[in-house]
């Protein structure tokens, strides 16, 4: 077996700079072990709704190909002063076990940073999904981009 | 990419490609017929717990073999594994599906031994498509979290099969267990398991652990 292990105490010390490196040389392992995986199904859209508060809007699959794509949208939501992450699924098409595992990774990153994360636009089938695996314990689940932006604001 | 013909709903909403895929949203275990040899321990009336939960340190363990010199593709690696999935096992972590076998929403008992001690729990498929499935933990099993099998081509047309476990101790208790000898148990099992995968098609190649501690904080 070959191992290689990131002990989180040593190397995830918080600061999204440590993150970045850490996330470049995941990926660099991987070129090295010409293990890539294909290309995302996917596209993510980021912008601002107030100083404090990024949107990234989730268009197409959320699958473990995706990962690349949602951390980079996260280092770029999470420029400046933003305390709150939002995540638009209106735009999602599908999404399997290891999408949910991403959105876990995610946001133990954004609670981290002292950041929040919420959602909106989750159809039923999604919703219940969040229930499933429990996802909706930790992260908070609105109807509307108004309504999250403003409970975002109130944060 | 998975592939499903969407189906309406009843609201006449056309269905999301993955809802097939997906098992059904419960309260708690219901087990109506247990396989032989298999324990009902820590299983029925138990709620389903993941990675969010828990106490210990949240570990991913990403477990890749390539099974290079071969032709065969993920769809066929993953339908071997479902349908063979307790022989790949090792003898101290036996595994009892259910008649239905892996499929969504079936729950697969568990009777394992970890560090002499005798462990009776099981999971549930939770997610299961042509090229992946998942399992979930139940209230009771030593880890809170997800195992995700699954299979994929690379850059070069290799078949890459994968396990990669997303979880945390369950209590104090179990994190000091994992920290002294589970962990280390745990890794021998599934790496033992995508060795067995691997002979059984002919293939002999190491296995890749990847270990990123994703939360190093105990809650």
């Amino acid at each position: 077996m070959t191992e290689r292990e990131t002990d989180g105490d040593q190397t995830l010390h918080g600061s999204l700079h440590s993150l970045r490196r850490e996330y470049e040389e995941i990926r660099a392992i991987r070129r090295t072990r010409r293990i890539e995986m294909p290309e995302a199904q996917v596209k993510m859209n980021v912008r601002k709704a107030s100083e404090k508060v990024s949107i990234i809007d989730v268009e197409g699959e959320l699958t473990a190909f995706a990962e690349d794509v949602l951390m980079d949208a996260y280092n770029q939501a999470s420029d400046g002063h933003v305390r709150a992450i939002i995540l638009n699924f209106e735009g999602l098409e599908y999404m399997n076990s290891s999408g949910i595992g991403l959105l876990v990774t995610l946001l133990i990153r954004i609670n981290r940073e002292k950041q929040r994360l919420l959602t909106y636009g989750l159809s039923d089938h999604y919703r219940s999904i969040f229930q499933i695996t429990r996802l909706d314990d930790a992260i908070a689940i609105h109807d509307s981009e108004e309504e999250a932006v403003r409970a975002a604001n109130a944060m | 990419m998975t592939e499903a013909s969407p189906q309406p709903s009843e609201k006449g909403e056309k269905e999301p490609r993955d809802a097939a895929f997906w098992a059904q949203r419960i309260e708690r275990l219901e087990v109506s017929d247990v396989p032989e040899g298999a324990a009902n321990v820590n299983v029925q009336g138990r709620r389903e717990v993941g990675a969010l939960q828990g106490f210990g340190k949240l570990w991913q363990k990403t477990y890749r073999v390539s099974l290079a010199g071969i032709e065969t593709t993920p769809e066929e690696v993953v339908r071997v594994w479902k349908v063979h999935f307790p022989e790949f096992q090792p003898p101290n972590s036996r595994f009892y599906p259910s008649m239905a076998g892996v499929a969504p929403g079936e729950v697969l008992f568990i009777s394992a031994s970890v560090g002499g001690m005798p462990v009776y729990t099981g999971v549930r498929v939770i997610y299961a498509d042509n090229k992946s499935y998942t399992v979930m933990t139940p209230e009771g099993h030593p880890e809170f979290g997800w195992n995700t099998f699954s299979a994929y081509q690379d850059d070069d047309g290799v078949t890459v099969v994968q396990i990669q476990s997303l979880s945390r101790a369950n209590d104090p208790i179990y994190e000091l267990g994992f920290r002294i000898v589970g962990s280390t148990e745990q890794e021998r099992i599934w790496t033992h398991v995508l060795k067995s995968l691997a002979a059984h098609f002919g293939v002999n190649e190491p296995v890749i652990l990847e270990k990123v501690c994703i939360d190093p904080k105990v809650q």
